[in-house]
């Protein structure tokens, strides 16, 4: 046994609003916390390699200084964001998730924990004053390396989920969830390529904080962008390796959706290749300029771009590995209209409470100071 | 049944009530506490309080670490957890109320939102702003409460939801109000009850003395009121279901009773601090604490334990199979499964068929399949002590078995499956606790009838005068009784034989026509 390929029924209620729009909002919600996981994530990582590879200037130590205490709240953002993703994913492909998280159900049920444990650490770098002592920079390091572990588990189980045909192999060896998708050999390609990517936009964050402080301290702001800007053209650079390795890794006929078997696949491909390549050059040009502030910027409303597709494609893979298991046409649809509009409404009303909160937090004179 | 069952071998069950206790008790701390942090701030405002304000300062810090850490992360971990445990009823709950998630993601994202600004805005932003976001927290805190209350309060009492499906018929359930004010009043103890763990940790004697107070002013109103919201949500469980709590469900009984003892205490500890409010050390915060969470570790319990068999009520059985059959449930209702075969329907059995070889493996499969998700071999509710405490043969195994429905008020699904996996389970679990022969012979010349009939029969039968039992038992004399009880299994295809020594029965047999007599 162990070879049959098992798919549990579809759930016998129905879809509460249409496919298109839970798959809209789930592509929509995943590039968000996507984002904000990488500026996390990448962030972090570059925090930590500056902790312990860079050179002992001013510079590079606040460079730490002023990353770390951001982390907290952007995985506080990630989480957040993460939810909606995650519910989407399970109104549509129920099936298949629920099924790859039990064969991997303790990594699975780990994440949390080191979630808690990273967010903790994150914290207490946060806090900490001065943020000179060894054990700070060790700290760091061990909680940027809970989430990388978390990163790794979310990618074996979201590769896990596309390849019904290895779950009951898997499950029937061990039902108490010690399992994990190492066999998967798009497995790591496809966890280096998100590791790149989050580099590459984690180095966003230190750009922005550049931004931010060009009024003040034009002398530091110019080294946060410059140094982020470099970030982000080598780990491009490398991303493309890394984009071509995961590319080939994959099943023939769902490569060749990419090669013109699919429209939008393709179309998305090139349109991220060429944007890739476009960031790259308008980075590196801009970063050589006194004031690196406009090509930084164009460079990042490019790879904003870019990441749209990339999470279209994402999909288009996973509908394309799927394929023989699912039919959207499948799912009976009978759409809770009230409770649709009910959302839909508090989604714009919450959307402006959350402005006005940032609005009055970023933008009210500090009255305190005197406080 | 669809999906897999993840093997936990000290217990699924556990697992998600340690998950799910832990969350519920920050989760209710985060409501709660958001009215503490902005009433406290106002009132170190009007009385001009500096060191009131400082320490209110630093118990948003220890407020956020604890709210928007922990539980925020306990939270999406209960449902990894149910998720990977009760996979079934998670895709339910999701399909039928993904809006409502969706809904109290919009409350969730604002609230931590606002937690963070509040407290980073401590040093920036002037007194009405910061008091705004503070009011903002304690809204959105609440309203997602407001929305996940009636998926909870759905599954216990799932109401018209099971006719209609209709979404506000599920949510505005018949326990939904009393479950949402009860929750609410139990979120403002909790205020309190964590105000006095960083308030006893101060030095200053005059601030410690007023920031006790002022928390306990938080508790002892919220624990009068509790009993009232209590008993209002007791009346809306149907009556059937609440017996559980009531003595039939030996758990559920116990969780009853310890929540009585838990917030009794909780009650009088701190009514005790305000005895000499400057010198309440801060074990004595910790004990209230650690009694706040057996209450409210109780009443998840209580919760949990109730509606068993179902996971929700009516509708599906906690080990994933349907409570009736209908279009689309992939032949995973109890009907369908007793006539076709648990292992042919199963999607995830590897033995499809019994054979002599495969016995004991296809045993474990169908425990693994149909008992887990309540209990385990040898850790949470372990199937192996009651076995080795009880010596039953495999034919009392195997008739208890086709009778677990009728055990405990009905706290366990009925046994899904044909006649020959009910054997082959019964083989299976006989394995775990062989009984040697002289084990079973165990002579007493005191017996009492009450005794044999606890150990025997109260699982199915009740102590009353309606009860089958008696009814039918009363009619006949000693000699009569006795022959009968030889032959319970012939009585009723869903009753054990019994399996107590002579002395035993005879004692039995001498007590069972006396009583209502
Ligand atoms: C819905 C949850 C649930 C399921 C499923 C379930 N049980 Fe139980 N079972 C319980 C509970 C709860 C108790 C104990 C009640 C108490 O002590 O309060 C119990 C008690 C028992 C007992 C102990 C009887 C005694 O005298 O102490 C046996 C034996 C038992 N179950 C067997 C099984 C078998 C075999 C299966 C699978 C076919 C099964 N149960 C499925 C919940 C369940
Ligand atoms: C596993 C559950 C179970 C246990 C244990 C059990 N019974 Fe029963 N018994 C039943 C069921 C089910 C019925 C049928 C109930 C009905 O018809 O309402 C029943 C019915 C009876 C009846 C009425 C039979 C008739 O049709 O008139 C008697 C008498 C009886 N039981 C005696 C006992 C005695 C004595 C014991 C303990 C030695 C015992 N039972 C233990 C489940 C059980």
């Amino acid at each position: 046994m162990g070879t049959e390929i098992i798919i549990p029924a579809i759930d016998p209620m129905p879809l509460p609003a249409p496919f298109w729009l839970f798959k809209v909002l789930l592509v929509l919600t995943f590039i968000l916390h996507i984002v904000v996981m990488n500026f996390m994530f990448g962030g972090g990582l570059i925090a930590v390699w500056t902790r312990f590879f860079g050179q002992k200037n001013d510079k590079d130590q606040r460079l730490f200084k002023d990353i770390v205490p951001k982390i907290p709240s952007l995985l506080a953002a990630t989480v957040t964001l993460g939810i909606a993703p995650l519910l989407f994913v399970q109104v549509l492909y129920g099936q298949f998730l629920y099924t790859s998280s039990i064969i991997m159900a303790w990594p699975w049920f780990l994440v949390l924990v080191l979630l808690v444990l990273a967010y903790y650490g994150f914290y207490i770098v946060s806090f900490n004053k001065d943020k000179k002592s060894r054990s700070i920079g060790w700290l760091m390091l061990i909680s940027v390396f809970f989430i990388f572990l978390v990163g790794f588990f979310y990618s074996n189980n979201f590769t896990l989920m596309n390849t019904p045909s290895s779950w009951a192999a898997k499950y029937f060896h061990d039902p108490s969830g010690w399992n994990l998708n190492l066999s998967e050999t798009t497995l790591i390609p496809r966890f280096l390529h998100f590791l790149v990517a989050s580099i590459a936009i984690g180095s966003f964050l230190l750009i922005i904080i550049g931004l931010f402080r060009w009024k003040r301290e034009q002398d530091y702001a110019r080294f946060l962008i410059v140094r982020g800007g470099k970030w982000f053209m080598y780990a491009t650079m490398v991303q493309f390796l890394v984009g071509i390795w995961f590319l080939i890794s994959l099943p023939r006929e769902l490569m060749l959706q990419f090669m013109g078997g699919n429209m939008l696949g393709t179309v998305s491909l090139l349109i991220s290749i060429l944007g890739g390549l476009a960031s790259i050059f308008v980075m590196s040009n801009g970063i050589r300029n006194e004031d690196p502030r406009k090509p930084a910027i164009w460079a990042m409303g490019i790879t904003g771009i870019v990441v749209v597709f990339m999470a279209i494609m994402r999909d288009i893979l996973r509908t394309a590995y799927l394929s023989p298991y699912f039919k959207s046409s499948d799912l009976v649809v009978k759409t809770q209209l009230d409770v649709l509009i009910l959302f839909l409404v508090l989604f714009v009303i919450g959307i402006a409470v959350w402005v006005l909160m940032i609005k009055k937090y970023f933008f009210t004179p500090s009255a305190r100071a005197a406080d | 049944m669809n999906y897999p069952v993840w093997d936990v071998a000290f217990g699924a069950g556990l697992l998600i009530a340690i998950v799910a206790i832990t969350h519920v008790f920050v989760s209710h701390f985060a409501i709660g506490g958001g009215l503490f942090l902005v009433l406290t701030e106002k009132k170190a405002y009007r009385e001009d309080d500096a060191s009131l304000l400082d320490w209110l300062k630093r118990h948003t810090k220890f407020f956020v670490l604890v709210t928007v850490v922990f539980g925020a992360i306990s939270g999406v971990g209960i449902w990894f957890t149910i998720g990977l445990i009760h996979p079934s009823g998670t895709s339910a709950l999701i399909h039928a109320y993904v809006w409502g998630w969706a809904i109290e993601w919009i409350f969730f994202f604002l609230e931590i939102t606002a937690a963070l600004l509040y407290l980073y805005g401590w040093n920036k932003l002037d007194r009405k702003t910061h008091l705004w976001l503070g009011w903002i927290y304690f809204i959105a805190a609440y309203l997602s409460m407001v929305v996940i209350n009636g998926i909870l309060a759905f599954m216990l009492t799932p109401g018209k939801w099971l006719e209609t499906q209709n979404f506000w018929q599920g949510f505005f359930n018949p326990t939904y109000f009393p479950s949402l004010l009860l929750r609410t009043t139990f979120a403002f103890a909790l205020a309190g009850v964590y105000a006095l763990i960083t308030g006893t940790l101060q030095k200053d004697l005059e601030l410690k003395g007023k920031i006790v107070k002022w928390s306990v002013k938080w508790i002892i109103p919220a624990f009068i009121i509790i009993p009232i919201f209590a008993w209002w949500y007791i009346g809306n469980i149907p009556d059937v279901v609440w017996e559980s709590a009531r003595g039939k469900m030996p758990t559920a009984t116990q969780y009853a009773n310890s929540i009585l003892i838990f917030s009794a205490l909780t009650f009088l500890f701190s009514l005790l601090t305000l005895i000499k409010p400057k010198k309440v050390p801060f074990a004595l915060s910790v004990l209230i604490f650690l009694l706040a969470f057996g209450t409210m570790g109780s009443f998840e319990f209580i919760r949990e334990a109730i509606r068993k068999p179902y996971i929700i009520y009516d509708y599906m059985y906690a080990n994933s199979i349907y409570k009736d059959q209908f279009p689309g449930d992939g032949g995973m209702s109890i009907q369908n499964i007793q006539q076709k075969g648990l292992l042919p329907v199963a999607k995830w059995a590897e033995s499809k068929e019994i054979t002599s070889e495969n016995q004991m493996a296809a045993g474990m499969e169908i425990f693994r399949i149909q008992c887990q998700s309540c209990h385990t071999i040898d850790g949470y509710r372990g199937i192996r002590k009651v076995l080795v405490e009880k010596k039953w043969s495999q034919t009392a195994i195997s008739r208890r078995i086709s009778s677990l429905e009728n055990m405990f008020n009905a706290v366990m699904p009925p046994f899904a499956g044909t006649d020959e996996e009910r054997e082959t389970l019964a083989a299976y679990l006989t394995t775990l606790a062989p009984v040697a022969p002289e084990d079973v012979e165990v002579t007493d010349i005191d017996i009492s009838g009450e005794v044999v009939f606890e150990a025997n029969c109260a699982d199915c039968h009740e102590y009353a005068a309606s009860d089958t039992m008696f009814v039918s038992m009363g009619k006949y004399d000693f000699s009569e009784v006795s022959y009968l009880i030889t032959r319970l299994d012939s009585l009723s295809e869903e009753m054990p034989p019994f399996e107590g020594s002579d002395a035993e029965r005879e004692a039995l047999a001498r007590w069972i026509p006396v009583q209502f007599k």
